[in-house]
């Protein structure tokens, strides 16, 4: 679906911020990068956005050299969902709203209509679809913008940093919206620093450190040395912390909280 | 330029509005319009002035189009825009030259303004680049909900309020988070304020007000 050939980016005035990166998303994949601060993950995701041009390198989307496109062209195949939801909402409306990016891309008011209302039910937002979006909570928002991506019909999906800015709950309710959304059939690639919640949804995992890409596998083989993964300025989540050092009384490492919570009840009720 | 007092670049922003309103000549505006970007040029100051400044030139030829529209009168048109490009571009001068900490010392012990109105243009002028950032991720943002400013002028205008809209409420929002955040640390509670800014004019700055004096009054005789 895309694919990113030994691509090579630097910022005017600045070192090379991303450094002959290669890498390849299927259909249907859920997909995180991880990293430091300043590591290129969202330089990664603008240059798929077609938001920056590569200095080397090709970037392909279907087969199609992402270069020569626009960010508007690009938006007829993936959804960007900023990390500041502010930065794009500006209707009076949540319908409204959501209606933006079906309307630029041509598509007919029935259409519009129809996506848009589609996007609010998955997104849980169907009941505020008057309300005015301003008034709307951190999370709401996120889940408009999330609302607007999915209106225009991407195939894909990118997220930076969704859960910044939101408590346990409404992390929770995101991230059970990206799991329906993947098993729905969307393609995600999301940028965070949520180990808990890559953990909880992302087959595979990608880690950028100082441009280049260091790691490409699934999340199990991310979490396997814990050493490199603190040297790449990454921690556990939290349930793989307390079950290995709960492997002394037979609890098996895990990543999932309840896998976890279920494994010490049991050991609870073994006495 | 960079170690001129910012009182004589205050003063000189006043002479040289003086000078393009005396002026009525299209060679003597374009004269007054070279020495400036002269001076610019000279200062070696960043590439983003060149970039305002071309911005600034494609308002003026606006501008002298719409004056031609009205009054039929191209003279008219290149000296309406000219004045604009010299008023402004001293601005260019100021701004690029000066740091906001001691244009602020300037405005309060040399100029007498009291500090919260200082204050409250420097701030406002700290947050052009502030704004300019936000814009730009803001049409990133909107570009890649298929924002994409096509057709005619009008339409232009009403599909850039996508940009407009959310610029405007992050800035109301930043004001604000601004302004609370400086009541709270107790913001105009002092009356005597001191500054450690170097300000004072030297000889040369002296010399520059008796040269900016004697040109204005040479003007002033000249024209009655």
């Amino acid at each position: 679906m895309l694919e990113l050939r030994k691509v090579h980016f630097a910022y005017k005035n600045q070192s090379h911020v991303i450094h002959d990166v290669s890498l390849t998303v299927t259909p249907g994949e859920f997909l995180a990068i991880v990293g430091r601060n300043g590591s290129g993950k969202t330089t990664l995701t603008r240059l798929i956005m077609s938001l920056i041009k590569p200095l080397r390198g090709d970037i392909l989307f279907q087969g199609n050299i992402i270069p020569h496109c626009t960010p508007a062209k690009m938006a007829h195949h993936i959804g960007y969902v900023f990390q500041n939801p502010d930065r794009q909402i500006f209707h009076d409306t949540v319908t409204a709203e959501a209606s933006y990016g079906p309307k630029q891309l041509g598509y007919t008011p029935e259409q519009t209509a129809t996506f848009v209302n589609d996007a609010l039910a998955v997104t849980g937002l169907s009941e505020l679809a008057n309300a005015y979006p301003l008034t709307l909570s951190k999370n709401q928002k996120q889940r408009l913008t999330i609302a607007s991506a999915l209106a225009m019909q991407p195939k894909m999906l990118i997220l930076d940093e969704p859960t910044s800015g939101q408590d346990a709950r409404q992390r929770d309710q995101l991230l059970q919206l990206l799991i329906k959304l993947n098993k729905q059939g969307t393609t995600i690639l999301l940028v965070t620093h949520d180990m808990d919640l890559l953990s909880a949804c992302a087959h595979r995992a990608i880690v950028m450190a100082k441009g280049h890409k260091v790691f490409d596998g699934t999340v199990a083989e991310l979490f396997q040395d814990v050493l490199q993964l603190n040297n790449w300025g990454l921690t556990e989540p939290a349930a793989l912390k307390i079950s290995r050092q709960l492997a002394a009384v037979d609890v098996k490492p895990t990543t999932s909280i309840s896998e976890l919570s279920h494994h010490v009840a049991t050991l609870f009720r073994r006495g | 330029m960079f170690t001129i007092a910012p009182l004589t670049k205050l003063i000189l922003t006043v002479f040289v509005t003086i000078w393009a309103i005396l002026l009525q000549s299209i060679p003597a505006l374009t004269l007054l319009i070279t020495c400036q970007i002269i001076i610019l040029v000279s200062t070696r100051v960043d590439i983003i002035v060149y970039k305002g400044i071309a911005s600034l030139f494609i308002f003026a030829a606006l501008l002298a189009g719409m004056q031609y529209l009205i009054n039929h009168d191209t003279i008219l048109a290149v000296v309406t825009a000219s004045k604009m490009i010299a008023m402004t571009l001293v601005f260019f001068i100021l701004l690029a030259t000066t740091r906001m900490q001691d244009l602020s010392a300037a405005l309060v012990l040399q100029c007498h303004v009291p500090y919260e109105y200082a204050f409250m243009l420097t701030a406002a002028l700290r947050f052009i680049p502030d704004l300019l950032a936000e814009s730009k991720a803001i049409q990133e943002a909107q570009a890649c909900r298929g924002y994409s400013p096509q057709g005619n002028l009008i339409r232009r205008f009403f599909s850039y309020m996508a940009i407009i809209k959310p610029l405007v409420l992050k800035a109301v929002t930043r004001s604000e988070t601004m302004a609370l955040s400086l009541e709270l640390r107790g913001f105009g509670n002092r009356k005597v304020r001191s500054f450690g800014n170097k300000i004072t004019l030297n000889a040369r700055d002296y010399a520059l007000l008796i040269c900016m004096v004697t040109l204005t009054s040479y003007l002033i005789i000249h024209i009655n």
